[in-house]
């Protein structure tokens, strides 16, 4: 195979002539048409010129583009090609791309645009809350029914989303620990308040961040999961087909995720919370030389009871938010690989948005209790 | 034992442009599971060959080891003559684009809409401007029998029939010199298939392709297939035309052979 080239001549007249041979074709490998036009690009201004195209031995659609683009897309009567070529350049020629459309300035483009947002923004809202009655018509149908309820999704999601959560939900929960004790120690040590760091320590983890660092943590690694699962289920058409054999979507796919996640959140809650604490009076321990023994000894009667139970309630109301808001999102993937991306970062997002939106509302309606 | 001074280059090792595929001795096992023994196959210019069998005996393993994208236990693939897997970068990338695949549910990039699929690949060449690139996409798009309208659409938003159309054009792009289709009809309704492999043939005539494909489909083995290899017990029993298969003698070959020969008396 020849690649493509050509050659200058020129006549007594003075005129010049220019002979294309080879394979004008994508199919020898060595061609480069960026080069070749680059090459060609003075003769192609140069109107007096006449082409001769006979010695190629192979034209394709590629090479024949590139041609014709540096002839300003028409054959004139300079270029001398064979009938099978002429066929080719005419059909390229009328494939010329269209006029773009003239993009006009609209001032109210930024109006519009805020509107849209504002009724995606409903639209997801009232989507969620049709989502939201769903489940509670479910709910009240399994109660009416409750052999129905679907006992192997339900346990599967505990242990995907709770037993194999614990490792790291345990090292996150001791490290931040370990650090938040570190610190605060460092300060309280300054104030000779040491005894503090057990009331500082056990009222922050237990009633804020153990729920909420649990919450992050279970956001981003089932919600995650549970909206892309969704998605693909959508993609593969395994939500139909669950449908078809007459079994509700919501019944059997959303309503265990929802359910079990609620479940297994309080638990995890516990868990955290516990490995926090350990973290702490471990590094309150070093720095300190507060023991372990008198640490938790001193916890129950620093830290008032009532907050335990705060934070298996915002526990149950936080896996409860997460697992919801991932089945919101992996039900709207529309089936392509870029929904599917960006739902579940939304999901991700809007879960620990939801997270520690409901922690403020919470705050604010227990200010009085515990503290 | 002395070996002779001149050693003459073995006839094999000389790349034949003749030969687009050579499969020599190639071995493929999945755990316990012996897909292929010592299997070899060639593939010359200018064929049209099907490759069948039952479902599950490998035949798109095949595939896939002869387009590069897994590799045999033992053995040698070679294609225009040389070894993908045994390849720099750049060359192998040409090598690469010398042949284009159309996978069986299309393969197109789901967030891409119908242009950008067909310009991907060319794209990536670096070698076009913009008006280039769109004049392409059309010639393909028509080329495929698509019209224009739905070069804006998403792969999502058209039929299954259009999707394979599009996974055409799109192997196309590149001017392969190899069409490797994996079960090009399945999931057309008879008409549709009838007219994708009508496109096929006549492509192949204008574009001077060489077209290896694998199907289950007897109509579109039948219609379009002009040499026929057989898949059966790890290796290939057959590599003849369609008519000449009434003369092996194999349980398997018989069977295929009657289910058939009503639709090649048909043609």
């Amino acid at each position: 195979m020849v690649a493509a080239g050509f050659r200058v001549s020129k006549d007594d007249q003075g005129r010049r002539h220019i002979q294309l041979f080879g394979q004008w074709s994508l199919r020898a490998p060595s061609n480069d048409f960026a080069k070749l036009k680059k090459s060609l690009e003075p003769f192609f201004l140069d109107t007096s010129i006449t082409w001769n195209l006979n010695e190629v031995e192979q034209l394709d659609a590629a090479g024949a583009s590139v041609l014709l683009s540096g002839w300003g897309n028409r054959l004139n009567a300079n270029i001398s090609f064979t009938p099978e070529q002429a066929t080719l350049f005419n059909t390229l020629i009328g494939l010329t791309r269209p006029p773009s459309k003239k993009i006009q300035q609209d001032w109210l483009a930024p109006l519009i645009g805020l509107g849209k947002g504002v009724l995606h923004l409903a639209h997801h809202f009232t989507e969620f809350i049709h989502l939201l009655i769903l489940l509670l018509i479910e709910i009240a149908y399994l109660i009416r029914r409750p052999q129905d309820f679907p006992w192997r999704e339900f346990s599967a999601n505990v242990y995907k989303s709770g037993v194999n959560a614990l490792p790291v939900t345990a090292l996150l929960g001791f490290m931040i620990g370990v650090v938040m004790g570190y610190l605060m120690s460092k300060q309280l040590h300054t104030f000779g308040a040491d005894i503090y760091i057990v009331n500082i320590l056990g009222l922050s983890i237990i009633r804020e961040l153990g729920p909420v660092l649990m919450a992050v943590l279970v956001a981003g690694r089932s919600g995650s999961a549970m909206t892309a699962q969704i998605g693909v289920m959508r993609v593969t058409d395994e939500i139909d087909a669950l449908t078809t054999m007459g079994i509700s979507r919501i019944l059997r796919v959303v309503l265990p995720k929802v359910l079990g996640l609620t479940f297994v959140a309080p638990l995890l809650v516990l868990w955290t919370s516990s490995w926090t604490l350990i973290g702490g009076a471990f590094a309150s321990n070093l720095e300190l030389g507060i023991s372990f023994r008198f640490f938790f000894d001193y916890l129950p009667l620093v830290v008032q009871p009532v907050n335990f139970t705060l934070s298996l309630i915002k526990g149950l109301m936080f896996g409860f938010v997460v697992a919801l808001v991932a089945c919101h999102f992996g039900l709207r993937i529309k089936p392509n690989t870029e929904s599917l991306s960006n739902s579940t970062t939304s999901s991700v997002v809007t879960a620990i948005s939801g997270v520690i939106l409901v922690n403020a509302w919470f705050a604010i309606l227990t200010r009085g209790i515990g503290v | 034992m002395i070996e002779s001074p001149k050693q003459t280059i073995p006839p094999e090792n000389i790349p034949d442009q003749d030969v687009i595929c050579d499969i020599q001795n190639v071995c493929t096992e999945f755990d316990d599971n012996i897909v292929h023994h010592n299997l070899n196959l060639t593939v010359k210019r200018g064929d049209i060959l099907a490759l069948v069998g039952r479902s599950g005996c490998g035949k798109t393993t095949l595939l896939r080891h002869i387009i590069g994208l897994t590799k045999p236990q033992s053995g040698k693939v070679l294609l225009f003559g040389e070894n993908l897997h045994a390849m720099e970068r750049v060359a192998q990338r040409r090598l690469m684009n010398r042949f284009g695949v159309l996978f069986q549910q299309g393969a197109l990039f789901s967030a891409l809409s119908v242009f950008e699929n067909v310009a991907f690949p060319l794209r990536e060449l670096k070698q076009f401007d913009e008006s280039v690139i769109y004049q392409l996409v059309m010639h393909k798009l028509t080329l495929v029998e698509l019209e224009p309208r739905y070069a804006d659409l998403l792969p999502a938003e058209i039929s299954g029939g259009m999707v394979k159309r599009v996974g055409l054009a799109r192997a196309l792009a590149l001017e392969p010199e190899l069409l490797v289709l994996d079960e090009p009809t399945a999931g057309l309704d008879p008409d549709r298939s009838h007219n994708f492999i009508d496109l096929v043939k006549q492509l192949k005539k204008s574009l001077g392709l060489t077209v290896l494909f694998v199907t289950h489909d007897m109509d579109t083995l039948a219609s379009l297939a002009e040499r026929v290899a057989v898949l059966e017990d790890k290796h290939i029993i057959a590599d003849c035309s369609l008519q000449e298969l009434a003369r092996i003698d194999h349980p398997f070959v018989i069977n295929f052979f009657q289910s058939i020969r009503s639709r090649l008396e048909r043609l």
